[in-house]
């Protein structure tokens, strides 16, 4: 061995390991701890989650080999288990991500779907990376919204998320033959959840969002506890029997203290192509009022219109073209929806220490 | 707002865990007396002191203690126990009504409702 060996060089080296989990060296994931350089000798230690783990073995055994691809002779590392304050496990599912945000609704058929996918689309265009997540396990709707043009494939043991219209997509839809159904307990639709999460490759993200199913249960729940949501939007119609059901899902958002960013009036009001004249079909401004009534802010309305409709189905949501008046509808609701993540920066999270 | 805790320590003096509030409180539980409130529906269902299911010879056991907690969402703190019982998840909601201190047993009780006895 002729030239000296740095601490910095055995860094260097070892952050050629990443961790496929969580999709970081070990080195920027602070596993890498007490480097010692001496003659021809380095020992350091590897802080792992889990020291009798398998995964541990094979670390330790990667991480002797890239020292001594330096040209090390003696090397010694040693284990300890991960230090007592350190990041919550939880955060590192998705710790490239930003804010993560949920899109619900009390009952089903009130657009919650095409209003995540229009944010989602709304808000790459105006410069974000977004991630769209159809945890609507049942009723996947959004490969059909964004075109499912592309599948997503499988990496290094990771899904590789499609992409349309600069937003990373995944759905149970891209996994389903069409027309079969999808029959689970609440078990694996929790482990769907998490591999959603985990196991797809978002990367860095500024926002993902996220489609739930219709009501409060399993999925909603399983989320609410996997992820610490930056906050929910909730989608309505405006008619009472939707507004009911959607202070429900208001309420279990707020029993589990995921924020509520704001309230959106779906199928607002439809204006006739023909004459121009404008109809409440499902009266308008109720969502509204309920989100003044429950002091909520209230994101705005879109409108009942063909356009959407059409486009949705044939896979471009309008949000896409914003010179049109749907298009802005739903440009409008992302902006104020960012404007309520921005004022919410800066929250406690809660730090846990064991010693 | 919602009350949160801005820091949980699980080993502080005395076999008590220690939570300091976003609103400035601090609580101070005992170990058997968390643990004896464990929300878990096992725990719920067993009679008539949940959780400590001391047996014969308290003596020979292993002194109860937590390992680690994790937190759950934004709403609970999940407690991992010393002896493999993971399965309560303390929203913080519950956790702050368990406060033992004379304030909040004193709020509590002129309330009508002693949460603690859950």
């Amino acid at each position: 061995m002729s030239e000296r060996i740095t601490p910095q060089d055995v860094l260097r080296a070892l952050g050629a390991l990443r961790d496929a989990e969580r999709q970081q060296d070990i080195v920027a994931l602070g596993m890498v701890k007490d480097v010692e350089v001496g003659d021809n000798r380095v020992s350091l230690t590897l802080q792992v989650p889990n020291p009798q783990a398998a995964a541990t073995e094979r670390w330790v055994r990667a991480a002797r080999q890239v020292i001594q691809q330096l040209g090390v002779a003696e090397v010694q590392v040693g284990v300890a288990p991960l230090a007592a304050s350190g990041p919550n496990p939880q955060a590192a599912l998705i710790p490239q991500v930003k804010y993560t945000i949920a899109v619900a609704s009390g009952k089903g058929g009130v657009g919650k779907s095409t209003v995540a996918a229009n944010l989602a689309v709304a808000l790459a265009l105006a410069g974000n990376k977004v991630g769209l997540m159809d945890a609507d396990v049942y009723g996947p709707s959004i490969p059909t919204l964004m075109g499912g043009r592309q599948e997503p494939r499988v990496v290094e043991g990771k899904i590789e998320p499609p992409v349309e219209f600069g937003v990373k997509m995944i759905s149970m839809g891209y996994f389903l033959p069409k027309n079969d159904a999808v029959i689970w307990r609440g078990p694996m639709l929790h482990k769907t959840v998490r591999q959603f999460l985990g196991d797809v490759r978002w990367g860095e993200l500024d926002f993902l969002m996220m489609d739930l199913p219709p009501g409060t249960g399993d999925i909603q729940l399983s989320l609410c506890q996997t992820v610490a949501l930056t906050g929910a939007v909730i989608v309505s119609t405006p008619q009472d029997l939707a507004l009911n059901v959607a202070s429900k899902a208001i309420g279990m958002f707020q029993k589990l203290n995921v924020p509520i960013l704001g309230l959106v009036e779906n199928m607002s009001y439809y204006v006739c192509p023909g004459c121009g004249r404008r109809d409440d079909i499902f009266g308008h401004g109720g969502a509204r009022q309920a989100a003044e009534k429950l002091g909520f802010p209230f994101l705005g309305e879109i409108p009942l219109d063909v356009q959407i409709r059409a486009e949705s189905d044939g896979g471009r949501p309008v949000a896409v073209d914003r010179t049109t008046a749907c298009g802005r509808a739903f440009h409008d609701v992302a902006a104020k929806m960012v404007a309520e993540v921005r004022a919410r920066s800066g929250e406690v999270k809660p730090e846990i220490l064991i010693e | 707002m919602p009350v949160v805790p801005a820091k949980i320590r699980l080993a502080g003096p005395n076999h008590t865990v220690h939570v300091d509030w976003s609103d400035g409180h601090a609580s101070v539980y005992e170990y058997p007396y968390l643990r004896s409130r464990c929300p878990c529906a096992t725990c719920q269902d067993s009679e008539p002191e949940p959780g400590q299911a001391a047996g014969a010879l308290p003596v020979l056991k292993k002194a109860l203690k937590p390992e680690r907690a994790e937190i759950v969402g934004r709403y609970a703190v999940q407690i991992y126990w010393n002896d493999g019982h993971n399965s309560g998840i303390y929203s913080y909601e519950y956790l702050r009504r368990l406060c033992p201190c004379p304030e909040c047993t004193a709020e509590a009780r002129a309330a009508g409702m002693d949460g603690r006895q859950e």
